[in-house]
């Protein structure tokens, strides 16, 4: 066994222990945290127009169709999968038992990656929108986007090739799989789109969306939830074999869902049908998932009470069961009925990218930033409050926009009621909405002023 | 002169990738039970998280 360490620790590391760099994923980590914050205050607004759509409306780069895309992106692109490859550069190394392959073209992927945020703030508040969902930022964006993609995974697939293990963790699985899919879906929808038309553009635009969240953000997120929830609880996983057929069905069954999002659409039946039934499918890798990690916690729950990283990662799976519930049962033709188009959506959505993989992200932030910097975290009772406020703030976000949505759509299978009519109820549903994301705001500028004081600040070391 | 339509050259890049990845995913699958995830062995990687430091005291799940 060789013990592992950040540079940081290195004053206590023992002669013959590795020591980490983690140059690369303090970068990420700190770019992605203050994403978080930027965007956040973008998300407030974009909340507070619902109540007030005047608001702001007379500056053209602060209207509603600029404010969306860029809190939409920056969320997903700026603070999530930033936050998620910055965790991935600091446990591949470790589940490796070797150094990063390159600390020189992680740190150029890093800064790549912020022009590439920063062009997108530029780029879709000016208006330069190609006008798909997720797939909003201009060509010349998605060219730099494919290069740090593959920068991200040369850099991890040579680590991992360089392991000191011949077996892998499942962590290490997850992480490949998001290399190799992210690839594939990112080049159909972002430039597969640029030259379809009609019903072909947009079914393969939900492909792209669907798969963004299935084949993205879901393998990258686990990867990261079966690494910290075993090591924040100090218990090793229930069962690695498990894990793998939650991996395989994951592969085999994600990748053909993304139709169900044109239920009811011009679209042919076969295909609409095929799509339902993949996603009823996918309720066997979600509970090979949750099983596991839940069976992991066995007789370790007391620790919720002391730990924020572990209430936000647990919190996290149950979100993860409910958001792939929900996803299965609004795919069957007569729930969708009601629910597409409606803010139930939305407020799925949220569950699924805040409530389930934003908390992994979190709580992986919370045990890795003190041993990056080898300091203790600023302040546990403001990471309890953060954890707190988002959950709170979040739980009224998503189950107002669920009860809202199920009105709205019963309104609008009404055609006696006229579409205004629908808009204006929905106005104490916003108005809930928008005090939620104020909590929800709330929690991440706890998070991001801890993780910042804790990096930046002047603490004692944190103990081994 | 009507506009050239890259439809169907663009739904078939997308089968492309679709089949890539479908191939990919069988090889590797079938792979992993020949490296042995499947064997006796296949909860050995499950402890390799715990290498790092050693002061951890495993608890048993």
């Amino acid at each position: 066994m060789q013990l592992q360490f950040s540079r940081a620790e290195v004053a206590k590391a023992p002669e013959g222990a590795l020591i980490h760099d983690d140059a690369t994923a303090k970068w990420f980590l700190v770019s992605s945290v203050a994403y978080f914050f930027i965007v956040g205050i973008i998300a407030v607004t974009i909340a507070a127009k619902f109540v007030w759509p005047d608001l702001m409306g007379t500056m053209s780069w602060l209207t509603y169709g600029r404010l969306r895309p860029l809190h939409v992106n920056g969320m997903l692109f700026g603070w999530l999968l930033a936050a998620d490859m910055g965790l991935a550069y600091y446990v591949i190394p470790r589940l490796c038992g070797v150094k990063l392959w390159s600390e020189k073209l992680g740190l150029a992927t890093a800064a790549l990656w912020n022009v590439i945020i920063l062009g997108a703030v530029v780029t879709l508040l000016a208006g330069q929108n190609q006008g798909w969902e997720y797939a909003e930022l201009p060509w010349y964006l998605d060219v730099l986007v494919v290069i740090a993609w593959i920068m991200f995974g040369v850099n991890v697939l040579m680590t991992v090739a360089s392991r000191k293990h011949q077996a892998m963790y499942v962590t290490i699985w997850y992480t490949m799989g998001c290399i190799l899919w992210t690839a594939f879906v990112y080049l159909t929808g972002n430039f597969a789109t640029l030259f379809t038309t009609g019903t072909n553009q947009a079914n393969l635009n939900w492909m792209y969306v669907h798969n963004a969240v299935g084949l993205i953000f879901t393998p990258i997120g686990l990867a990261i939830a079966y690494y910290f929830i075993p090591r924040a609880s100090n218990t090793p996983l229930h069962s690695h074999k498990l894990s793998m057929v939650g991996f395989w069905s994951l592969a085999f069954v994600y990748v053909w869902t993304g139709a169900h999002h044109m239920l009811h659409g011009p679209i042919s039946q076969w295909l609409q049908t095929i799509a339902i039934a993949f996603s009823l499918m996918l309720l066997i890798p979600v509970w090979a998932v949750v099983y596991n990690l839940f069976a992991t916690m066995k007789g370790q729950w007391h620790q919720l009470r002391e730990s924020v990283p572990l209430k936000f990662l647990m919190s996290g799976v149950v979100f993860y069961l409910l958001t792939c519930f929900q996803g299965p049962m609004h795919s069957l033709r007569t729930v969708n009925a009601i629910v597409s188009k409606t803010d139930w959506i939305p407020g799925h959505a949220h569950m699924a990218v805040l409530g389930c993989f934003s908390f992994f992200a979190i709580a992986g932030t919370y045990v890795a930033v003190p041993k990056i910097w080898g300091k203790a975290l600023h302040s546990q009772s403001l990471a309890n409050w953060s954890y707190w406020m988002l959950m709170i703030g979040g739980l009224g976000f998503f189950t107002t926009l669920w009860l809202g949505g199920f009105w709205q759509g019963w309104q609008w299978n009404n055609v006696s009621i006229p579409f205004i009519d629908t808009v204006i109820a929905l106005k104490p549903i916003w108005i809930v909405r928008f005090v939620s994301g104020i909590m929800m705001f709330a929690g991440i500028v706890f998070f991001a002023y801890n993780i910042m004081a804790t990096a930046l600040g002047d603490h004692e070391e944190a103990a081994v | 002169m009507a506009p050239t339509d890259y439809t169907y050259p663009s739904v078939y890049f997308a089968y492309l990738f679709f089949f890539l990845s479908f191939a990919l995913a069988v090889y590797f699958c079938f792979r992993s039970r020949k490296d042995g995830y499947w064997g006796e062995k296949g909860e050995d990687a499950k402890y390799h998280l715990f290498e790092e430091d050693d002061d951890t005291h495993r608890r048993t799940p």
